[in-house]
């Protein structure tokens, strides 16, 4: 099979993977309305915090936003394991395994097809958060916060995948959810470092995704520097990379 | 009714319960989100904005983990009625519950069956989330009888939203739609006075939390944390729960009676 | 070179032997049925053979390559359709055929024309642009047929290609298998449908609790275990007097509820002439049936057991109810 063969069939899966946005009525709504309504429902609660000695901006809607982006790319990559167990457990993912597609082909077609069905959420929650009045990121802190999350996306489909492939089932579902919940909100995602408290200072200051969000949230509250948005990229290459690594050695090992 | 059957029918009952107990202990997809989430909401929420408790105008409390720990507790009990909302469609989509009624069993125990297992899950929730706190340094000033108040609102506040969930799950006979509610929880609990005192939200949130039943619930659950038992508190939580209660109630009974005359 | 080969195949699941150690070998071009019952280990096996899962213990080649080794290789060579027909209600039937072919790298343009002939083929033309969630089980099964085909296997792989069908759309893959066959591909299939594989094999392996116990040709299977015999009843209670006219043609058994049986070594070339023979005595015969040796007599002999549905048209159960830790994955 040739590179272009194989580009081929990265195409026609990413194609069937979106079939289920684009064929069943409403599919792509819980998606879009998850983040959204995070965001919503934490600044009607939490919006005074911004009262606190630390908080860079007055609007806790524009500090909150980008962690509903990041959000949006994780649901739609938690989705995408899940799906990806289901398949597995109706014996669709056979019909994949038993062709000739080389693996990281495979992987690729599903994880790309998380990163362009995140686009839906990020759409949504972006358009929602600037109308309620968050700040505006500017031209680069709107591509910079969206690329982030779009490539975020496939670090967690990468993840969810493995997963997947691990468990083999769908009850594995809580697990997928849960450690992408955890991995974007154990970050500053509420509060600034400095007005964290406790263990969650500690985890926040250590957890490579903070530097995601922070990467993603530097145009809502300020401006766009190489200094925020460098490690954010370290940080996005390195967890692809161990990412997928994880997904194909689960693809590779998926007969034993 | 005679004693016997009285008998026989809170047998029944408590059977189904059981069932409904080991369904949710028996699969991750129905107990993660009882237990889980709110845990780890429930900790991201105190070490994000614990800090809160330095604004000027937050109440007077022990700290942000005495006060949340009524919400997580609420939440708990919303996504156990939701778990159980799920379930029961299932049983219907599944075709077991076509076993159940052509049992001689009385209708109304199929659904008291499914709430009393939410109900002792939602006691379930209060009891990990009062030890959960006190493991971290929350204090329950009620002492064991306030913990045993917010055990009992808990399982009665769960048993008021399983009827909502149930009357879902009979109108629909789908997992899917019940399931798809998940969020709406959040939405109704984010516009009440759960994670935040009403006084210090944002609009128009804050005023949604002061008229949402929600409130008065999680109210009625922290009071024996923060405070102590105070009668008033605990009897507008009542009042809430007796809302929900009597919406689940009715809209079962019409959901069931619409769907045993279409069969 | 053989088309399928395995030497002591060996799947196990902790202390559990899905397959406890197979040696078979296919010829090229020809139609090899693996019969069993429920939890035999024949999808295990197959889902070795099509490098889905990994052996944990013996070797097999299927097309000259390692199924393990060269598990790449392998997957050029064989098309598949599994005992779940694993489709996606959301995508078309066209749809799906062509994504195998690109899966498999067949250009675009190839891919279409080659799966429109294919569905044209198996008779789906004008349902393939509609969604696969609308198929019929006969339909999906035919699909799936098709999709396995698309880049003209030398081997194909079919998992139990018909339970759960109606006669007609049984009958319907049995003859696109025999036209298959007649191109040259070579055909494994798994059935629990003792007539499947006796109209369909050239031979057969009889798998039970994960150990071949007996393989050939169904004729020669049948053989083995006894020759066909007649079942006659007379008129006029004359199945006391035939008792000595058909001991000529072979051994008879004492009548019995005015029913006598007699072993014909020649099967039906022999029945006119014994008919002939009793109405030359002077009797009339009611009615007749010749009762052939069957594969479930095979098993029996082998197994001491029945093969589950062989008393029946369609196989008992769903194949999918096979224990868990068998054929089913831990």
């Amino acid at each position: 099979m040739t590179a272009a063969l194989h580009l081929d069939a990265v195409g026609a899966l990413m194609r069937r993977a979106l079939n289920e946005l684009l064929r069943v009525p409403g599919a792509a709504i819980p998606g879009v309305l998850a983040p959204s309504l995070f965001m919503l429902g934490l600044t009607g609660a939490f919006g005074e915090l911004t009262e606190l000695r630390g908080f860079e901006t007055d609007s806790f809607l524009s500090f909150i936003l980008p962690v509903s982006l990041v959000q949006g790319a994780t649901f739609a990559g938690a989705a995408t394991g899940v799906n990806l167990a289901r398949d597995i457990e109706i014996g669709w993912f056979d019909r994949l395994l038993a062709a000739p597609t080389p693996r990281p082909a495979l992987l690729a077609g599903i994880v790309l097809s998380a990163s362009l069905r995140s686009l839906l959420p990020i759409t949504g929650v972006l358009v929602l958060g600037l109308a309620l009045g968050a700040n505006w990121p500017g031209l680069g802190g709107l591509v910079v916060a969206v690329g982030l999350a779009f490539a975020f996306a496939a670090v967690a489909a990468s993840w969810t995948v493995g997963l997947a492939l691990r468990f083999k089932t769908q009850a594995a579902a809580p697990l997928m959810q849960a450690s992408m919940f955890v991995a974007v909100l154990f970050t500053t995602s509420y509060a600034p470092q400095e007005v964290l408290t406790g263990w969650l200072a500690t985890v926040a200051r250590y957890n490579p995704v903070t530097r995601i969000v922070e990467g993603v949230r530097q145009g809502f509250v300020g401006e766009v520097t190489w200094a925020e948005t460098w490690p954010a990229l370290a940080v996005l290459v390195v967890l692809l990379v161990l990412m997928a690594a994880f997904a194909l050695r689960g693809l590779r090992h998926a007969g034993d | 009714m005679t004693q016997a059957s009285v008998g026989q029918s809170l047998r029944v009952v408590g059977a189904l319960a059981r069932r409904s107990i080991d369904q949710t202990f028996r699969r991750p997809q129905f107990l993660a989100p009882i237990l889980l989430f709110p845990t780890l909401l429930l900790a991201i929420n105190v070490g994000g904005a614990g800090r809160a408790v330095d604004l000027p105008a937050f109440p007077d409390v022990g700290g942000f983990l005495d006060f949340q720990l009524a919400a997580s507790t609420l939440q708990a009990t919303m996504l156990a009625a939701v778990s159980g909302g799920v379930a029961l469609a299932l049983d219907f989509e599944l075709g077991f519950n076509d076993r159940l009624l052509a049992a001689p069993i009385p209708r109304v125990a199929i659904i008291a069956g499914r709430l009393a297992g939410t109900a002792t899950m939602g006691a379930v929730a209060a009891v990990w989330f009062l030890v959960l706190g006190l493991v971290f340094g929350a204090e329950i000033v009620g002492g064991p009888a306030g913990a045993l108040m917010v055990i009992a609102l808990s399982a009665l506040s769960a048993a008021a939203f399983g009827g909502l969930g149930a009357a879902l799950a009979v109108r629909s006979g789908q997992a899917s739609v019940v399931q798809g509610t998940f969020p709406l929880a959040f939405v109704i609990l984010f516009l009440s006075s759960a994670f935040f005192p009403q006084e210090l939200m944002q609009e128009p949130a804050s005023t949604a939390a002061a008229y949402n039943p929600l409130s008065f619930i999680v109210e009625g659950l922290r009071e024996p944390v923060l405070y102590g038992i105070s009668g008033e508190t605990i009897l507008e939580g009542l009042g809430g729960i007796a809302v929900v209660g009597v919406v689940g109630v009715v809209a079962t009974a019409l959901a069931m009676r619409a769907r045993l005359r279409a069969a | 070179m053989a088309a399928v080969e395995t030497n002591a195949l060996e799947r196990s699941y902790g202390d559990l032997r899905a397959v406890a150690g197979i040696d078979l070998a296919v010829a090229e071009g020809e139609i090899y049925a693996f019969l069993g019952p429920n939890g035999a280990g024949k999808t295990t096996t197959v889902r070795m053979l099509t490098t889905l899962l990994r052996p944990t213990a013996g070797a097999a080649r299927v097309a000259g390559h390692d199924v393990v080794r060269d598990a790449g290789a392998v997957r050029r060579q064989i098309g598949v359709a599994l005992q779940e027909a694993a489709l996606d209600p959301l995508m078309t039937g066209a749809e799906l055929v062509r994504l195998q072919a690109t899966l498999h790298g067949i250009p675009r343009a190839d891919g279409r024309w080659k799966a429109a002939a294919l569905l044209e083929r198996v008779g789906l033309s004008d349902a393939s642009g509609r969604r696969i969630g609308t198929y019929s089980g006969g339909m999906r099964r035919r699909l799936d047929l098709a999709a396995a085909l698309v880049h003209e296997p030398r081997v194909l792989f079919l998992d139990e290609p018909t339970t759960g069908l109606d006669p007609a759309s049984r009958q319907a893959i049995w003859d696109e298998v025999r036209n298959l066959n007649a191109g040259g591909t070579t055909v494994f299939l798994t059935t629990q449908y003792l007539e499947e594989a006796d109209q369909l094999a050239d031979r057969v392996g009889i798998i039970d609790e994960g150990l071949m116990r007996v393989e050939g040709t169904p004729g020669a299977l049948k053989a083995q275990v006894g020759s066909p015999h007649l079942e006659l009843s007379l008129a006029d209670g004359g199945a006391e007097r035939a008792a000595p006219v058909l001991a000529r043609f072979g051994e008879v058994q004492p009548p019995r509820d005015g029913v006598v049986q007699v072993g014909l070594a020649r099967g039906a070339a022999q029945i006119a002439t014994v008919v002939l023979a009793l109405d030359d005595a002077g009797l009339t015969v009611e009615s007749l049936e010749l009762v052939q040796p069957t594969l479930d007599d095979v098993f029996l002999a082998e197994t001491g057991r029945h093969l589950e549905g062989a008393d029946e048209g369609e196989a008992d159960g769903d194949p999918e109810a096979e224990p868990a830790g068998a054929d089913a994955r831990p």
